[in-house]
């Protein structure tokens, strides 16, 4: 199956800032991919390029089979997008905009309005001049789930709705994919709501991408903590590969270890007797916050642990 | 797929939301073109009147420059000409604000991006724009045009008549279409677009006042005069504007089809990285309206000077024998120095100026509806002082460009045509002079920025064009002689007739001035901010 959507080496400079630098990005088709960046990295840019709002200065980027940038018109008839800041006309009620941008999209199938609507429980009569921030972003939410598009754009999708709603949207999202090939690029920085949803992420930095795969295999890429009580001062541990910030206190140390250098250095503890043992298994978020991190590769609690 | 793809729900969104604004555009250009025949009618309703009419016409620059000097003694002409204009001005001034509404203030909204994301051209919103706004304008024109016949004028110069119209708007989409592909943002867009269109009524305006024809060629509101409805109809006249506003839409697409959305020609620049002296309401008003006051100092820097530049032509008017000249040295109670009647252009200037404190008090309104006054009023800043702030800012503002106005006008024309020790300083104090009366508008509009947020900008717009309608500039132009005492300016005293000592018109001014910012402060303080 050929991919949703493949980026190469792309490049966006606004005057001097180089928003995009050589960016990479591949999402399969009927996958939901997370798309991940600090503030400021990159992920409402490339989801621009990708809608051939901005035209990026180089590389390539290839969606659903076509160029974001020439066939745009007709590529938009295949997907849905919801921005990240929801702005709507203020004297149009939220039920006048869903229909206009349904109809802007080709149409939109009624009963799922209708439904979508109860699930989300807005009043479509409101003039948007009055809604919530939160739902100012469902009417757009509903605009888009309620067209039959094969591919999902969603910048920050969620930001602004109650959980009760983020709930109703991770459900929607979900069944949206069992019933086909719906491919869905979500751009967030709700961790909870990438692990439950995605197969696969990527995360990018200053404009590059810094991690791309699936959630499992990203856990593998992450360090695991480590406490150890000893029968002897341990020796030579802190020179193995793959250990980082080891502290000791009499017997009893305390490191992080790559988990692919994981078997090596538990030998070498067994060695000195293992007397107590805690490792605390890696979180995503760990390994987010090591990636979001300005100041270098480390982040985190791995700094705190290195004093 | 085409270049039209979702461009017929997009013109069906646009007329959505010009529902309760383009009637009133409408509305306005056929009643100022049946009020035209109507006050031709009232006060020249014989050949006899209508013959002095045009001679007083003819020997007079200023109103040769409403319409042009080859008038004829007849009602449709006479009509046309004295509209000076006008119709033509307004219906491309429609045009450039629905143009820029539909394209470049949606995306400076952002909502462009959720209207691009669906299955439309890049061009489609561009398309709708022009296609509405070229709509209204032909609906005027064609309003007009019935409207005309239906008074009993000619139908082929009606048709002449309403088809310039429209194409004046047409022209002028196509530049508020080029303008909103090249301004940073939609402000300057409009800016863009209103001071061409300013430019075009002044080129034209100076071609008839001076009598030299070329510059009126080069004026796209000039080629709406040149059509000459009533006359000999020079239909050709409309090919040349239904061209140049093709050529320009052309421009536009182009530059289109290369912009990145929310991108002007130029890149945003970095800003500064510390804000050092923005500490208080003062300086922050000041910090957010100062490109726009220097705006408007380069504007009327500019008007001041080219009118002074036209003191040599005034003086040889004044030497020879003319009714109006007469007239409005009697009327107005001027002594026949050259210098009384060059007044006249500082008044012109005044009242221009007094839609700055208007603009300010909308910009007032629009930190409060866009949500931004919002987080300053979150901040131990009170809601007066915030408004006060920007009420310091307007006030001084307003003065700082009658000053530069009395300045610029008064050096030039004291090089040209008069004394500088003597005109220079008169001229200076007579600009100052009128700032009271412009404060005063500003502060009608205060007064419905507290009262009645909502009709807020209805109620200020009414409040200035009525202030220059009345106005004594308008006025004798008009048939008002010494304009109606129903607005501001009336009370300001004339620096080269009055005795200095008549302080008393200004005092009262003020007060008028003081009681409605205060009124309109109180409202403020007490209604709900949204
Ligand atoms: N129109 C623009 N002009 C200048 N710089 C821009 C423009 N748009 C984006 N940038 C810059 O490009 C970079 C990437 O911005 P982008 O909006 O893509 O970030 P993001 O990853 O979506 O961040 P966030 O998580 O905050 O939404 C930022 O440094 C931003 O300042
Ligand atoms: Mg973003």
């Amino acid at each position: 199956m050929s991919d949703a959507i493949s980026v190469t080496g792309l490049v966006k400079a606004f005057g001097g800032t180089r928003a995009l630098d050589g960016l990479d990005l591949v999402v399969g088709t009927g996958e939901v991919h997370g798309f991940l960046g600090p503030n400021g990295a990159g992920k409402s840019t490339t989801i621009r390029v990708l809608l051939g709002m901005l035209r990026a200065d180089a590389g390539t980027a290839r969606l659903l089979g076509g160029d974001p940038w020439a066939d745009a018109t007709e590529l938009h008839r295949r997907l849905a997008y919801v921005p990240g800041d929801v702005t709507l006309w203020p004297h149009l009620s939220g039920g006048e905009v869903i229909d206009l941008l349904g109809r802007l999209r080709g149409g939109l199938d009624e009963g799922r309005r209708a439904e979508l609507l109860e699930r989300f429980d807005l009043d479509p009569r409101k003039k948007c001049r009055t809604y919530s921030k939160g739902n100012r972003q469902k009417v757009a939410l509903i605009a888009a789930l309620a067209s039959d598009a094969e591919l999902l754009i969603l910048d920050e999708p969620t930001s602004g709705l109650d959980p009760l709603m983020e709930e109703v949207f991770r459900e929607t999202v979900r069944e949206g994919r069992r019933g086909g090939h719906r491919t869905v690029l979500l751009s967030s920085h709700i961790l909870a709501e990438v692990e439950t949803l995605c197969d696969r992420v990527t995360i990018i930095k200053d404009g590059r991408t810094v991690e791309s795969g699936t959630l499992a295999g990203l856990r593998h890429l992450t360090r695991t903590s480590i406490q150890a009580d000893l029968a002897a001062p341990p020796r030579g541990l802190a020179d193995l590969p793959g250990v980082h910030g080891l502290r000791a206190e009499g017997e009893r140390v305390w490191f992080d270890v790559d988990t692919d250098a994981m078997d090596t250095v538990l030998r070498r503890l067994t060695e000195a007797g293992v007397r107590g043992l805690i490792s605390r298994p890696p979180t995503l978020e760990e390994l987010f916050l090591r990636h979001y991190d300005r100041t270098g590769a480390s982040g985190g609690r791995h700094v705190g642990a290195a004093r | 797929m085409t270049a039209l793809t979702g461009t017929g729900p997009l013109v069906r969104l646009a007329l959505r939301r010009e529902r309760a604004i383009a009637p009133w555009w409408i509305l306005l250009i056929v009643a100022l073109g049946l009020a035209m025949v109507a006050y031709v009618n009232r006060n020249m309703g014989t050949d006899e009147l209508k013959l002095t009419y045009i001679d007083i016409i003819r020997s007079n620059a200023f109103l040769q420059g409403l319409g042009g000097a080859s008038v004829e003694p007849r009602l449709d002409v006479l009509a046309t000409w004295r509209s000076g204009g006008f119709l033509y001005v307004a219906s491309a001034f429609a045009a450039v604000m629905s143009v820029v509404r539909h394209t470049r203030r949606e995306e400076d909204a952002g909502r462009s991006e959720l209207v691009r994301s669906a299955v439309v051209s890049r061009q489609a919103q561009l398309t709708a724009a022009v296609l509405v706004a070229a709509g209204i304008s032909l609906t005027a024109g064609l309003c007009t045009a019935v409207a005309l016949i239906g008074a009993g004028l000619q139908p082929l110069g009606s048709f002449a008549y309403g088809a310039a119209v429209a194409a004046a708007g047409w022209v002028f989409a196509g530049l508020a279409a080029v303008a909103a592909q090249a301004a940073r943002n939609a402000r300057s867009a409009t800016a863009i677009g209103l001071a061409a269109l300013a430019a075009g009524h002044v080129m034209r305006y100076v071609a008839d006042a001076s009598g030299q024809q070329w510059p009126k060629y080069l004026s796209p509101i000039g080629w709406g005069h040149l059509v000459r409805p009533y006359q000999d109809e020079r239909w050709w006249m409309l090919g040349v504007s239904i061209a140049a506003g093709a050529v320009l839409l052309a421009v536009a697409y182009r530059l289109l089809a290369r912009r990145d959305l929310g991108a002007g020609l130029f890149p945003e620049r970095l800003g500064r990285a510390r804000a050092p002296e923005l500490r208080g309401p003062i300086s922050l008003a000041w910090r957010l309206h100062r490109s726009l006051l220097a705006k408007w100092a380069a504007g009327v820097a500019f008007f001041a000077a080219a009118a002074a530049g036209l003191s040599p032509l005034a003086r040889d008017l004044l030497s020879r024998p003319s009714l109006v000249v007469d007239n409005i040295r009697s009327l107005l109670g001027m002594s026949g120095t050259l210098g009384a009647y060059s007044w006249y252009l500082i008044l012109i200037l005044a009242y221009a100026v007094a839609l700055y404190p208007v603009l300010m008090i909308l910009r007032l309104r629009a930190e409060e509806t866009s949500g931004r006054a919002e987080a300053v009023q979150a901040t131990p800043m009170t809601r007066l002082r915030w408004a006060a702030g920007h009420l310091v800012v307007t006030g001084l503002g307003t003065a700082a460009l009658m000053a530069v106005a009395g300045l610029v006008f008064g050096t030039l024309y004291s090089l040209l045509a008069g004394d500088l020790t003597t005109d220079l300083p008169r001229f200076f104090a007579g600009a100052l002079a009128t700032v009271p009366a412009a404060w005063c508008v500003g502060a009608v509009c205060v007064l419905a920025y507290g009262l009645l947020p909502r009709a807020c900008a209805a109620v200020s717009w009414t409040a200035w064009a009525l202030t220059a309608a009345l106005g004594q500039v308008a006025g004798p132009l008009y048939g008002q002689w010494g304009g109606s005492p129903l607005e501001p300016f009336h009370y300001v005293p004339n620096v080269f007739t009055a005795t200095p000592a008549d302080i008393l018109p200004i005092a009262a001014l003020l007060a008028v001035t003081a009681a409605l910012l205060g009124g309109g402060l109180l409202c403020l303080r007490h209604r709900d901010f949204h």
